[in-house]
């Protein structure tokens, strides 16, 4: 029963909501409605498995007085912190809870953001070593594009920003079509043996 | 600063702000969810309801299946959480395969059915004959079934340049939004924040 | 009551409980206010879409078929996923461990379930060699299915002694709050090899260039082609599209899995075929071959 009723209940919702997609019954959507309803809340609940782990894995590393065991107090700390303001303080904007977000969480998660420019960079260093015609292509490419993006694209040749846009609505489409058929057809192939029970990683075994 | 320190190496200072992202983050987002998801879908629903709105008891459910993953902390009977993962897994494999039938699938087909000749459009008629011979070559690539070999071979490796195209405008075109996300950071920092920028 | 007896109790009691709380959101609905409905159990409008999908799945499933009888298939050489083993290897000669990241979406995305399959294979190939396997999470849902996947591979080759659970680790739902936390392992642990795969979005370039600079191997797939270029760029070897989805058929070498593999390429032959058909009558002016693929 252990192996068996899980591989029932994903063959169930698989063909649920495959079938969801064909049945345009009012009664049946309604239905659909509210079994997408019930994943949703039991993600959330999967949030109170995370947290926990988090708190299993730091506290034992805090227990431990291992390497940057400190950092991990303050993680804890955080942690603590932010839920203790939230749930008992509330959500809303004006609240401790929503000052903390927009004055620390949006910061750091801005910069984070804008680190990328640092490391495409590097990227672009990393894609300009051209050793093969393919990273010569992919080089070329990306030189163009970027050139027919900015102003000075303009003025070494009037069309190169239509040429930058010829080249994305043409050979960059076709291989982003190619890309996106054969994605098509691998995930219709995982989410078949998937449902069908072939592949049951995700479930384990005893 | 902390966080951009992390461009010349790793150091305390950035530790110290990773630790205090990922805890604010994590509570910040159970919190989030606690009030979003937990109160407004499941205990406002089905307990809390407002005068003249009926109970919602279909929303147990989901409660119920939600506290058998916490089943998990419970080794003896921790198997029970494999319930609630299949249906979310199997529903997520249901979804997909049409969405993706659909989006990536039947739109692309239909899309990448072009006519070789335009009349009178020798520019419409040259594209199209790239995006199809292109795409063409793509899925010639993507074929598992036979070693890239001979004509075949010089097909998908023609495929493979495709892509390269592919992946090299997609690069440049990304390149710019970044740079932008940079001078944003760069303005607050210099600007806002010192007051050396006005 | 035994075991046997109390599933099956428990496993009526939730049906009932379902079908008792669905009547009721029926009668709920049927008492509000008059809502425009529909009373058709099939929407004949995506009859070409069904067609499409019972001609993909007959090609997997008879392909399966073929694969139970024990017919050899042939799957060519895919550098990506021959790039996995060599990494395990690799790590395994330099005593250190395998940082394996499973993309950052939830179960909710099929590249997130290809990944948990994928990571499956990797902790059984992982287990014979002793080395760590550390798997860092964005979403909580994906915790218990990689704990799962994990175990199961470990079990597979015969250590489940080995399995340390401490090492999946839930970080963080924030996006950028998880690639520091990685990016942080991959600064502090030095893992000798990086897999990247699943589903990823601005933080593959952060992840993909920090495991880079540390001089991992580093092996990256994803069907989000918006970050396929980095990972092109920054990795070794980079699993592109299909390729993810495959690779479970692939490493396992299982005759049912290759069977699918193999359904899926004669599905692409018979797209390539339409749309080879489709252009040749679209360029004599036949337009109704073309409308069959519109979708509603």
């Amino acid at each position: 029963m252990r192996k068996e009723v899980p591989l029932i209940i994903t063959f169930l919702a698989g063909f649920f909501f495959i079938a969801d997609y064909f049945i345009p019954h009012t009664g049946f959507s309604n239905i659909a409605a509210d079994v997408n309803g019930w994943a949703i809340i039991v993600l959330a609940f999967s949030y109170i498995l995370g947290v926990g782990n988090v708190l299993r894995i730091n506290a034992q590393r805090i227990a431990k007085k291992e390497k940057d065991w400190v950092l991990k107090v303050i993680l804890v700390l955080c942690l603590f912190f932010m839920l203790g303001i939230g749930i008992f303080g509330g959500i809303a904007e004006g609240s401790i809870f929503d000052w903390f977000f927009v004055n620390t969480y949006t910061p750091m998660q801005a910069t984070m953001f804008a680190l990328l420019a640092f490391f495409i960079a590097s990227a672009a260093f990393r894609a300009f070593r051209v050793r093969t015609t393919q990273a010569a292509l992919l080089a070329i490419t990306a030189v163009l594009v970027m050139i027919g993006r900015v102003p000075i694209g303009e003025t070494i040749w009037k069309s190169f920003p239509d040429f930058t846009e010829w080249i994305m609505g043409v050979p960059q489409l076709a291989g982003k079509r190619a890309i996106l058929i054969g994605a098509a057809l691998g995930a219709i192939s995982t989410g078949l043996k998937v449902i069908t029970g072939l592949e049951r990683t995700y479930m384990g075994q005893d | 600063m902390g966080i951009i320190s992390f461009l010349y190496k790793d150091n305390p200072w950035y530790k110290f702000c990773e630790a205090l992202f990922v805890g604010i983050s994590a509570g910040y987002w159970l919190c989030t969810v606690f009030w979003s998801q937990l109160v407004a879908k499941l205990w406002d629903n089905v307990f809390a309801t407002t005068a003249g709105q009926p109970r919602q008891y279909v929303y147990l459910v989901g409660g119920i299946l939600g506290l058998m993953m916490l089943l998990r902390l419970v080794p003896k009977i921790g198997w029970f959480s494999r319930w609630p993962l299949a249906f979310v897994v199997g529903g997520t494999a249901g979804a997909y395969i049409v969405g993706y039938a659909l989006s990536n699938g039947m739109k692309q087909v239909k899309s990448t059915i072009l006519p070789l000749w335009v009349s009178g459009n020798l520019y419409a008629t040259v594209g199209n004959i790239i995006l199809v011979v292109g795409t063409f070559c793509g899925l010639v690539y993507f074929f598992f079934s036979k070693e890239h070999k001979g004509t075949y071979g010089r097909i998908a490796k023609l495929g493979i340049f495709f892509l390269m195209i592919t992946f090299g405008a997609s690069f440049g075109y990304t390149v710019m939004a970044r740079m932008s996300l940079l001078i944003g950071r760069m303005d607050f920092l210099f600007g806002t924040w010192l007051g050396l920028i006005k | 009551m035994n075991k046997r007896k109390f599933c099956l109790v428990a496993v009526i009691a939730l049906i009932a409980l379902n079908f008792f709380a669905l009547v009721l959101s029926a009668q709920e609905a049927s008492t509000s206010p008059a809502t425009p409905s529909d009373s058709r159990w099939f929407d004949t409008n995506r009859f070409n879409v069904f067609i499409t999908l019972a001609i993909v799945f007959g090609a997997i499933l008879w392909f399966i078929g073929r694969a139970k009888k024990g017919k050899s298939l042939f799957v060519r050489r895919i550098a990506g996923l021959d790039a996995i083993e060599e990494a395990v290897g690799r790590a395994t000669e330099m005593g250190k461990s395998v940082l394996y990241i499973p993309g950052i979406h939830d179960m909710n995305d099929i590249q997130t379930v290809a990944s948990m399959i994928i990571l499956g294979n990797v902790a059984k190939t992982i287990a014979r060699y002793d080395i760590p396997l550390i798997v860092p999470i964005r979403m909580p849902f994906v915790v218990p299915v990689a704990e799962e996947a994990v175990r199961q591979g470990y079990s597979s080759a015969g250590r489940l002694d080995a399995f340390v659970k401490d090492n999946i680790r839930f970080i963080s739902d924030e996006q950028f709050a998880y690639a520091a936390a990685v990016s942080g392992i991959m600064l502090r642990e030095r893992p000798a090899a990086n897999l990247l795969l699943g589903s990823f979005y601005a933080e593959s370039l952060l992840l993909a260039e920090t495991g880079a600079s540390t001089g991992a191997i580093q092996v990256a797939g994803t069907a989000n082609i918006h970050q396929l270029p980095f990972f092109i760029v920054a990795c070794d070897y980079t699993l592109i599209g299909e390729e993810l989805f495959a690779a479970s058929a692939y490493l396992s070498r299982e005759p049912k899995l290759l069977g699918s593999l193999k359904g899926s390429d004669l599905a692409k032959a018979v797209i390539v075929l339409a749309i080879i058909l489709g252009t040749i009558l679209e360029t004599a002016g036949v337009k109704w071959f073309t409308k069959l693929f519109i979708v509603q």
